[in-house]
């Protein structure tokens, strides 16, 4: 059997050492909370908007069979396929029946639920319960809609759950305020930031790549049919082919932007080019194809991961709150 | 004491699972040969995403506690598909059209609604969903649903035709020579209030 010298044994160990440090020292910076306060208030709006867009629709889209669109026993049986774990609404409806509570007036208090939960957030009142109930209502009603869903409740979903994981309450929110809560730890801050930020490169690298795999991007076609296509019809396909000149170079610039986005946007000096870019991305997609709760849950991530300036704590605080 | 231990076996567990989902879904882009990559990667890109997906459990029995764990986390954290949309290309729209035949002969056509923008979309989400060969399984059901969510409304209605049709819009230029849409019909199901019958 092969021996290693004890100096081989030492130099290994320091060299394990050392990649630990940086790679601690990248994934827990010290970071100040106002980052999570916008990622707070964001999703309040978007949960807000969410509940407030669905309203009229609501038990339509959520209902057993037979009186809804659908029924959500679909969508209920094809997530269980996935795993039973997976929360729905025919839980709720279920502990509903229980206490002899009709499905109808379930899914009302869901809705309920979910709505008080964003105002909640917004204000910053009970933020950890309201992340919780939030996240927990909408899985929920993304899971058992199950075939209704679109990548904006996929979004939300990732977004809720990073924010119930962190380290609520912010400074700026109401629970602050009122319980004066003590700081937060800034490396535990700085680590839930890393999270959403190295979330967003995967995001955008494999949404760029794949984009780059379809012909379409490159010569303008995709962005065409994607802003002619029902329901997505904001601009009258009469006005958009006066652009039409344009739309290579956009589909182009779509693509390189999303997949070089993990590098441009750590770097300190096109960052803000990246951002604005990318919000701006956004906002016409909210605007042009009228996808706005997907847009919205986009730059909330988007400016709490890069957008707020990094207030640095630090590191003698930084220390002294590790050591708390 | 462990917390950043612990943080960080979270992160690299939680990133290797979405890096395996969002691989997943670009070898299988690839393996289906809709992208601008030769068809000899088919294969690779097939043999790559069976790694991808035996990394999610997914190769594994549907019972085992290891996948079904895998699964209700990857929803809990809204990680479970990849992040491919509208991509490599945008895809076909849909359009579910209702025939209703009257007693008396008469006709009229009806698609399902939506009160709002919001959940027009959702419905849309669904419709492209449809033809989708991994829902062969629930599709008749689901139309049979849509066809009762429109039959609520009109019960006088003895049979109802629903019909499923890819719509291709036309590009620029033959926007510009005045063409528009087309519909290719790729499914219909008669339904009426005592039997159904599928064509």
């Amino acid at each position: 059997m092969l021996k290693l010298p004890g100096s081989q044994i030492n130099a290994g160990v320091s060299l394990a050492q050392k990649w630990w440090q940086s790679f601690c020292c990248f994934l827990f910076p010290p970071e100040t909370d106002t980052w999570l306060a916008v990622l707070r208030i964001g999703l309040g709006m978007q949960v807000i908007v969410y509940a407030l867009f669905l309203r009229s629709d609501w038990h339509y889209l959520f209902a057993s069979s037979g009186k809804g669109l659908v029924g959500r026993e679909v969508g209920e049986a094809i997530t269980s396929f996935d795993s039973p774990l997976i929360p729905t609404l025919g839980w709720l409806v279920a502990i509903g029946r229980n206490f002899n509570i009709s499905e109808e007036a379930v899914l009302s208090i869901a809705w309920i639920c979910l709505l008080s939960a964003g105002c909640l957030l917004l204000l910053g009142l009970f933020c950890r319960p309201a992340a919780i109930v939030a996240w927990f209502v909408h899985l929920c009603a993304a899971e058992s809609g199950g075939l209704l869903a679109y990548g904006a409740d996929s979004f939300m979903t990732t977004a809720l759950f990073y924010l119930l994981l962190s380290p609520l309450p912010d400074h700026y929110s109401f629970d602050h305020w009122v319980a004066k809560t003590k700081p937060k730890n800034p490396r535990a801050l700085g680590f839930w930031r890393r999270v959403i930020q190295v979330q967003l490169c995967f995001v955008y690298f494999i949404g760029g790549l794949a984009k780059c795999l379809g012909n379409g991007w490159w010569d303008g076609s995709n962005l065409w049919r994607a802003l002619i296509r029902p329901p997505f019809t904001v601009v009258p396909p009469d006005i958009l082919v006066r652009f039409k000149y344009a739309l290579p170079v956009l589909g182009i610039a779509i693509c390189l932007l999303e997949v070089s986005y993990p590098v441009f946007i750590w770097m300190k000096k096109t960052r803000l080019i990246w951002l604005v870019c990318i919000v701006a991305m956004h906002a016409a997609i909210g605007l042009l194809m009228g996808l706005y709760l997907f847009a919205l849950v986009m730059i909330v991530m988007n400016i709490a991961a890069f957008g707020v300036i990094s207030n640095t704590a630090t590191p003698q605080s930084a220390t002294e709150t590790d050591a708390q | 004491m462990y917390w950043k231990q612990i943080h960080a076996a979270w992160f690299g567990i939680h990133f290797f699972l979405l890096t395996a989902v969002c691989f997943a879904g670009v070898f299988w882009l690839i393996a289906q040969g809709s992208t601008i990559l030769s068809s000899a990667f088919d294969e690779y890109a097939r043999r790559a995403e069976l790694v991808a997906t035996w990394c999610l459990g997914k190769e594994a029995r549907a019972s085992n506690p290891l996948r079904r764990g895998i699964a209700t986390y990857l929803h809990a954290a809204g990680i479970q598909a990849g992040y491919s949309f509208f991509a490599p290309n945008v895809p076909s729209q849909h359009r579910l059209t209702f025939e209703l035949f009257y007693d008396d002969g008469r006709i009229e056509y009806e698609s399902p609604r939506m009160r709002s923008k919001a959940a027009a979309l959702r419905l849309e989400s669904l419709l492209d969903r449809l033809p989708e060969e991994r829902y062969d399984s629930v599709r008749e059901a689901l139309v049979k649903m849509l066809a009762f969510s429109v039959w609520r409304k009109y019960p006088d209605v003895k049979k109802l035709r629903a019909t499923l049709d890819s719509v291709h819009a036309p590009g620029i230029t033959e926007f510009e020579q005045g063409k528009t849409e087309t519909f290719q019909p790729m499914f219909s199901f008669d339904f009426s209030l005592r039997d159904e019958q599928k064509q």
